[in-house]
């Protein structure tokens, strides 16, 4: 007879619950916000300094590279071990700020990683799931548009610092805005023009709607930026400093020669550093991304597999996307799937249709968002329950609750396209979703809207210029006094995701004795986690390795089976594959079990001849 | 008797040692054969710098050349790095102009590359051919003296050394050190590069493997069993079975070969209709992510004045364009001016074929002549060189007697390892052979000559197309005191546009200018004439003495319309990114 020991088993079942709902409830509870604000480059630096000096065994910071601005393009690891254990962990990519008008996102991740430290310091529990994966963070991927919100005038822009010819005359940057004003702010102005594009809204004369001709609308404002015609080319401020959208700059559904894109895909220092980041880890499973793009707020369409290039995710991978959507509306407390669409070029697109791993992408925050929220609060606290999950400390949604019209939850450019498409279609229901974000902002940041305010332009002596309208960030970037419920909400979809990683396991291995010193080895590679081992998407594309099954023990000892054994994805929720192999005895075999996304195990086994 | 015969054998020898006294006093003079040569067609017999193209050299050889180029011909070149490869050879870049002729930096550009795949050598004694023979002809033969006045041409003769260098110094395949040499995990085993190819008896050749087998359903040849094997028939046994290129499983896997050094193609990694390794194999993870593909891009970019490119590979005697896929952009208007200087390529190369990537050959994702034109708007060839139909002179195919005959005679079988026996550590009992690593894709060394120069032939008249813009015409008229009608002919008679279609819908390079300036003058409206019989012209919008033109069209003119005011002289500059600068003046009557 023969008998067999176990050694060095690794896997504890201490986790009998999903990991996501042992996370928000121990991360949750953690101290609350207070206070949030947005930082510029120096305070990000200095607080992110802070956090890796007050936890040097589970905060690592490092610059990835410096913007073309000169500055730090941070990157924040949390995670227990050596760089090289780290990386070998089923992982979790936090992208903020790639969009350098996302300040939001940025203020999250930054809250995101003080939280997740704070947290494992007082609980065991959450150091110990540091010590089995690993949180990677980039707080602002574009730090040095970042840095246009913290500088007077401030002027809102999404690019980089690269110089660009955005109108094609072989010059760069030579006709940006400028603050003619004097009041800090580079904002709208509207030029009396018969050929211009807008008439005033008869329901709201601060705001403008598109003249449409087959209306009979006679153009009464032309819109520009503030500004003058710095290279007398009769077009105002059609070249301003950077630069390029790094969110556009990769290479899935590029958009070429748009001067938001950049030269070609990944040209720039920073989207670079981020890609060549990104393939360094191939641990990352899953990566959600803080930006215009969104595949939460509403799942995105699939597609069977096939198809190349494809077009839509894999029909496969949808139900994961479904999923994770319904848990990131309940987190900020949406009560149904709004509109949402990703963009060209993408750098959560190119996660998840080039590199093959579960990608999620959303804004923050949104004036459409939260109104949304606060109509689905209102319409709770009306219908007599309390959402559970909106007792987090909010802003006063209060005058908010009494629209019943749906509308377009995409920016002021698709009012006009949602409203033809829309029923009726009425003078009256044209610019309803403005006027509706319009009146948000009276009540909660009445600053963010600028009264129109005549001007006399320099270019333009014989005409009636007006100078106001949104100001800069306004419609991107929460109010502060917002920011902490916002981070609240965030943290806890966030928290909830790293519970979300695949993580393998193996049970324990059957021995049976075939007779004449022969055995039959059976190993169970389980996943314990909640993502599969790949999407298809990641099988697809080969990017992500396979689950490979490595016998260390002399070769001719295996008489059937292989020495590596390479597996299909795993499911998780206790997906499982089976390897047999027959054994000749006697001698130790260690048996080392490595995924791509979901980390490795391994175990010494020992075939012993029973005297 | 017998001391007769050593009497006269003495004697003999005594007179055979005196003739050869004599016959050593009469050998030819010694010295340099150079200095006795007279030209043949195609180059003068003196050389400043001696080079023999008749065999190939490696990363450093190349480099030598230029170098000894550069410090020949000091006014005609300039030689610097353009980047490093993975391992950190230099990308070496000989820029071939007049320097003292105009201002090099405003010339028509031809950007020149070659060896993108490591084994594809030969490419880069074209190049660096071209370099030799244009530095050795300027001012003996008017049409190189007039291109290196007018153009300037970047000539980077390998643009993968590491895996050009790997295919000289190692034993490979003629088909093997194709990538570059990031390492690349091929097998998904979590190592890279861990199982390449072996030469396993250390001939210095990797072969094909090859093992008895009753079973087999491959057999020799059944005429030339030496060099050809060849599949049994589908109611014949064979005798072999092919186990593939010469080699060990390293790392005890099972497999044989299965990750190789790199693992990757560079001409896929190019930032045009980029698709990822899954659809298109070798991509590498995005558009430029290679340090040589991104350091030749930024080279390009940094370079406006690049009109036209060729990069040459080999094999097959193929003229390719793009697009490299089906439904890839190609404006009509393009791809007729591509598809004649091909044709003319066609008429220059014997065997060779003009050809379009997608249709012709096989679909390319993220090649680097896609990106040439369809982001930088650029005319680019790639060019197959060399054709087993040169060795065989036959255009119809590659004929098995030929072929038998050029190696068994022509090259007294040289090519060729005879199969032999090796007793393999996985397989057993093997043999090895086949042909060597510069045998297929390479031409033999007196044909390498003519291939270097009947390609360059072709690319230097493809730089000569390049646009060459003059003021042909500027006729005046007065209408009043000082008010003139100037009408300004602008001209291009080379085929190449001043800007290709892609170029002017896509606004890639800036829209070509025609100033009109004057101390003593003010341009009060200008236009483009659109009918020169009816005197029709389209008005310009804004700052009429700076008027903008989308292209000069090839072997065509463009003409302008300027009202002028006032006096004295007329300053006239025609201002091309690809076309360069042209000016004229004119005393207003």
């Amino acid at each position: 007879m023969t008998r067999w020991r176990l050694r060095n088993c690794p896997f504890d079942s201490r986790y009998s619950s999903p990991l996501w709902l042992w996370m928000t409830v121990l991360i949750v509870t953690c101290a609350a916000l207070s206070g949030s604000d947005y930082v510029d480059h120096s305070k990000l630096s200095a607080q992110l300094r802070q956090f890796a000096d007050q936890h040097p065994q589970t905060v690592h910071l490092t610059p990835l590279a410096q913007s073309t601005g000169h500055r730090d393009l941070w990157l924040v690891e949390l995670g227990v071990g050596s760089e090289d254990e780290r990386k070998s962990r089923p992982a979790l990519l936090l992208v903020a700020g790639i969009e350098g008008n996302d300040l939001t996102g940025s203020a999250v991740a930054l809250a995101f990683v003080e939280r997740l430290a704070n947290s494992a310091d007082q609980d065991p529990v959450v150091r110990d799931l540091l010590r089995q994966n690993t949180v990677y963070v980039l707080p602002r991927v574009n730090p040095d548009a970042a840095e246009s919100y913290f500088l007077r005038p401030r002027q809102e822009r999404a690019g980089t610092s690269t110089p660009t010819d955005n109108d094609h005359d072989g010059l760069t940057d030579e006709d940006g805005p400028e603050d003619l004003n004097g009041d800090g702010l580079i904002t709208s102005m509207r030029v009396a023009d018969p050929d211009g594009e807008y008439v005033p809204d008869p329901n709201e004369p601060r705001l403008l709607l598109r003249a449409e001709k087959a209306r009979g609308d006679k153009a009464v404002w032309k819109l520009l930026t503030e500004g003058i015609d710095n290279d007398r080319d009769e077009q105002w401020n059609e070249d301003p400093p950077g630069g390029v959208n790094l969110n556009r700059n990769f290479p899935y559904r590029y958009a070429y020669f748009d001067h938001h894109s950049g030269l070609h895909p990944v040209s720039e220092i920073e989207s670079r550093a981020l890609a060549d980041f990104f393939v360094r880890r191939p641990n990352i499973a899953i990566v959600f991304t803080y930006g215009m793009a969104d595949n939460l707020i509403q799942t995105p369409k699939s597609e069977p597999g096939g198809k190349r290039p494809p077009t839509a995710i894999q029909e496969a991978d949808e139900p994961y996307y479904k999923e994770l959507g319904k848990v990131y509306r309940e987190a900020v407390g949406l009560n149904k799937e709004l509109t949402g669409a990703s963009e060209p070029g993408t750098f959560s697109d190119w996660v998840y249709f080039h590199r093959g791993r579960f990608s999620l992408a959303a804004k923050a925050w949104s004036p459409w968002m939260q109104i949304e929220i606060d109509k689905a609060r209102a319409g709770a606290d009306r219908d007599g329950k309390t959402n559970r999950l909106d007792t987090a400390k909010d802003s006063n949604p209060k005058g908010t609750n009494q629209v019943s019209t749906p509308v377009p939850t995409q920016g002021p450019g698709e009012t006009a396209k949602a409203v033809k498409d829309g029923p009726g279609g009425s003078a009256d229901k044209r610019g309803e979703s403005e006027r509706e974000i319009l009146k948000w902002f009276d009540t909660h940041a009445p600053e963010a809207y600028l009264p129109w305010k005549v001007f006399p332009h320099p270019d333009l002596t014989n005409r009636t210029v007006e100078i106001g309208g949104w100001a800069p960030f306004a419609l991107t970037t929460a109010p502060t006094n917002t920011l902490d419920a916002i981070c609240e909400k965030q943290i806890r979809f966030l928290t909830n995701l790293v519970g979300r990683l695949p993580r393998i396991a193996l049970r324990q291995p059957k021995i049976t004795p075939l007779g004449n010193g022969l055995f039959e080895l059976k190993l169970q590679i389980e996943n314990v986690g909640y993502l599969p081992t790949a999407l298809a998407q990641g099988t697809l594309t080969r990017e992500v390795l396979r689950t490979r099954v490595v016998l260390g023990m002399d070769e001719r000892r295996i008489l059937a089976g292989r020495k590596t054994t390479f597996l299909g994805p795993i499911a998780g929720s206790g997906g499982m594959e089976e390897v047999r192999y027959v054994i000749r005895s006697p001698g130790p075999c260690s048996i080392e079990v490595v995924s791509a996304l979901g980390g490795s195990a391994r175990q010494t086994i020992e075939f012993k001849e029973e005297q | 008797m017998n001391r007769k015969r050593i009497l006269s054998a003495i004697l003999w020898t005594g007179w055979l040692g005196m003739i050869s006294a004599q016959e050593a006093g009469r050998l030819p003079a010694s010295g340099n054969p150079a200095s006795h040569a007279y030209s043949a067609l195609g180059l003068p017999a003196t050389r400043k710098v001696d080079v023999e193209w008749n065999r190939f050299y490696d990363h450093a050889g190349l480099g030598t050349i230029l170098e000894k180029l550069h410090r020949a011909f000091p006014d005609l070149t300039r030689l610097y790095s353009v980047g490093k490869s993975v391992e950190g050879r230099d990308l070496w870049c000989l820029e071939v102009t007049a320097f003292k002729v105009g201002n090099c930096q405003r010339k028509p550009g031809m950007y020149i590359d070659g060896n993108i795949h490591g084994n594809e050598v030969q490419a880069g004694e074209v190049v660096a051919y071209t370099a030799w023979y244009l530095c050795h002809q300027y001012r003996q033969l008017a049409k190189v003296t007039d291109l290196l006045d007018r153009c300037v041409l970047y000539l980077v003769p390998t643009i993968n050394p590491d895996g050009r260098d790997r295919w000289f110094h190692e034993a490979q395949t003629p088909h093997s050190s194709r990538s570059g040499l990031r390492p690349v995990d091929d097998d998904g085993d979590g190592r890279a590069d861990e199982d390449d190819v072996d030469d396993l008896d250390g001939d210095g050749s990797i072969v094909q493997m090859r093992i008895r087998d009753p079973n087999g359903r491959w057999k020799p040849h059944p005429q030339f069993p030496d060099y050809f094997m060849v599949r049994a028939a589908p109611d014949e046994k064979g005798e072999y079975t092919l186990l593939g290129w010469e080699g060990l499983d390293n790392d005890g896997d099972g497999e044989v070969n299965e990750d190789p050094a790199g693992g990757y193609d560079m001409n896929r990694n190019w930032a045009w209709d980029w698709q990822p390794n899954y659809i298109q194999h070798g991509a590498m993870e995005y558009p430029f992510s290679l340090p040589e593909t991104r350091a030749l891009s930024e080279f390009i970019v940094s370079h406006p004045n690049i009109a036209a490119a060729q990069s040459y590979h080999n094999a097959g005697g193929m003229i390719l364009r793009g697009p490299g896929r089906e439904g890839g952009i190609i404006q009509p208007q393009d791809e007729s001016v591509m598809q004649f200087i091909a044709s003319r390529g066609e008429k220059m190369l014997p065997y060779y074929r003009s050809m379009v990537i997608w249709k012709d050959l096989y679909t390319v994702w993220g090649g680097e002549v896609d990106w040439l034109y369809g982001a930088r708007g650029v005319v680019p060839y790639t060019t197959e060189l060399w054709t087993s139909r040169n060795a065989n002179r036959r255009a119809d195919g590659e004929g098995r007697d030929e072929e038998v005959t050029f190696l068994q005679h022509v090259l007294l079988e040289e090519g060729l390892v005879q199969w032999h026996a090796f007793d393999h550590p996985t397989y057993g009992k093997v043999e090895l052979g086949g042909t060597k690593k510069n045998w297929g894709r390479t031409p033999p060394s007196f044909l390498l000559e003519e291939e270097c120069h009947r390609n360059m032939a072709f690319t230097l008249y493809h730089a000569e197309q390049m646009p060459r813009l003059a003021i042909p015409e500027i006729r005046l008229e007065k209408l009043d005191e000082r008010l003139y009608k100037a009408w300004i002919t602008v001209a291009n008679d080379r085929v190449i546009p001043t800007r290709l279609e892609q170029d002017v819908r896509n606004h890639i390079s800036p829209p070509d200018t025609v100033t009109v300036t004057g101390d003593q003058l003010k341009v009060l409206a200008s236009g483009i004439v659109i009918d020169r019989f009816a005197s029709r012209v389209t008005p310009s919008k804004r700052r009429p003495e700076r008027l903008e033109i989308d292209a000069i069209p090839g072997m065509d003119v463009i003409r302008t319309q300027f009202l002028l005011s006032g006096s004295g002289t007329m300053r006239v500059a025609v201002d091309s990114a690809h076309g360069g600068i042209v000016t004229a003046e004119r005393v207003l009557p």
